[in-house]
């Protein structure tokens, strides 16, 4: 079992064009070093060099944001499913943008 | 008594019923919030009559001023109402790939409307009206996104409302948009009883959405504050469309697909508190009704129909 990431467009050159990768880990930092030993590059556009989240990254265990679960020490486990997704405006207003290319 | 002097003043005091027949037990309890009882059938008719009235008292707006505001739906049918009882001229600046409903709404309310590009979605609407904004400096722009009006408008009649309706309220689950519902009702909720949970839903649209050529395009509401919230979840498709025509065949609510997934993250909070064996009044807000979406074709068909559907065609 491993744990299942889903890159947004905007991240997949560093996936080679892949759409979902998978890792190991026990929390989110640990799942984000090992994706970033098998595709160099990615953990630096998703954490700070101060060593946080960045503020316009968010990223869901099981569709849940990180965030609201200790951040970078979240949990992990085998069999869960880890979305990426940059921030965008949100609200009706976001909605109505959501057009074309099926994911 | 149920008369009102204008449209203006039938805003808010919108009903919270009870839904028994998908709640999981006597003491787990789901509640909805109809929004869509609102003069425009959502629930930015409060946030807009609010930011135009505390324009308006800021000297902000006068008498012929022309509105500016980025939107695609409901946010913009509320304020072209508002704008026209009040006597103000709007524009509104959406992509230009909205549904065709949406574009007649506002300009049957009175909008004027400039389009930006599809490909940049909101956050290109966004930086659009606000380039409009400093070639008009005359033009008002309310900017929902980071105006206090908004937040307050449900700090001071959404969460209110809430508390008196159902005392025992544990959780408040909305959906994430500008954050004004959240951030407002959530404040005053919690000031009431620290340990409510208030619950964040947001939609996970299609790609072209996220289609941002760097991270650091991206953008979080200025009203937007993290500690107000307990959780944040992200809701796919086709939960949201599962979701949305649960409710109109279980309880006979005919919601639009942004509460379907409202709705997903409300039930999972009531079968969590089953689960741990705890009394739970779960109370989620239903931002508007599904009229304006019937042209998604989404409430019928295959739900893998349906997701596919709604994949090229804005949901909520």
């Amino acid at each position: 079992m491993a744990i299942d990431v889903r890159i947004p467009t905007i991240l997949r050159s560093h996936t080679g064009g892949a759409k979902a990768v998978s890792g190991s880990g026990d929390t989110l930092l640990q799942l984000l070093d090992n994706l970033d030993a098998q595709h160099p590059g990615l953990k630096q556009r998703l954490v700070t060099p101060e060593g946080g989240l960045h503020r316009f990254v968010n990223i869901y265990i099981n569709d849940e944001d990180v965030r609201f679960q200790g951040s970078l020490d979240a949990k992990v486990n085998d069999g869960d499913t880890v979305t990426i997704l940059p921030a965008v405006a949100g609200g009706a207003f976001g909605f109505a943008a959501a057009s074309a290319l099926r994911g | 008594m149920a008369r009102f002097e204008s449209l203006l003043d039938t805003c808010g005091n919108t009903p919270l019923i009870g839904l028994p027949r998908l709640s999981p037990s006597e003491k787990v309890r789901i509640w909805a919030k109809l929004e869509d009882r609102n003069p425009t059938g959502s629930v930015k008719d409060r946030a807009a009559l609010y930011m135009v009235r505390t324009a308006e008292e800021h000297g902000r707006l006068k008498p012929g001023a022309t509105i500016l505001e980025p939107t695609s739906g409901n946010t913009g049918i509320a304020l072209a109402m508002v704008a026209k009882l009040r006597g103000y001229r709007l524009v509104c600046v959406m992509p230009e790939n909205v549904s065709s409903e949406r574009v007649q709404l506002l300009r049957m309310y009175g909008a004027e409307i400039i389009f930006s590009p599809a490909a940049g979605g909101s956050n290109q609407a966004v930086a659009t009206a606000k380039q409009i904004a400093t070639e008009h400096p005359d033009w008002v722009m309310l900017y929902q996104y980071g105006n206090e009006a908004n937040a307050r408008a449900h700090y001071e009649t959404t969460g209110p409302e809430l508390l008196r309706d159902l005392p025992t309220i544990t959780h408040f689950v909305a959906g994430l948009g500008t954050t004004g519902t959240l951030m407002g009702t959530g404040r005053y909720l919690r000031e009431k009883n620290p340990d409510i949970q208030i619950v964040a839903a947001e939609p996970r649209y299609g790609e072209l959405v996220y289609g941002l050529r760097n991270i650091d395009e991206g953008y979080v509401p200025e009203l937007y504050d993290a500690s107000v919230l307990s959780r944040r979840f992200s809701v796919g498709t086709r939960d949201a469309v599962l979701r949305t025509r649960q409710l109109v065949e279980v309880e006979g609510l005919f919601v639009g697909f942004s509460t379907g997934a409202v709705f997903h993250a409300a039930l999972a909070m009531a079968h969590e508190a089953v689960r741990e064996g705890r009394a739970a009044d779960v109370a989620f807000l239903v931002a508007d009704a599904g009229w304006k979406y019937l042209s998604t074709g989404a409430y019928t068909g295959t739900l893998a129909d349906a997701e596919s559907s709604l994949e090229g065609q804005l949901w909520a």
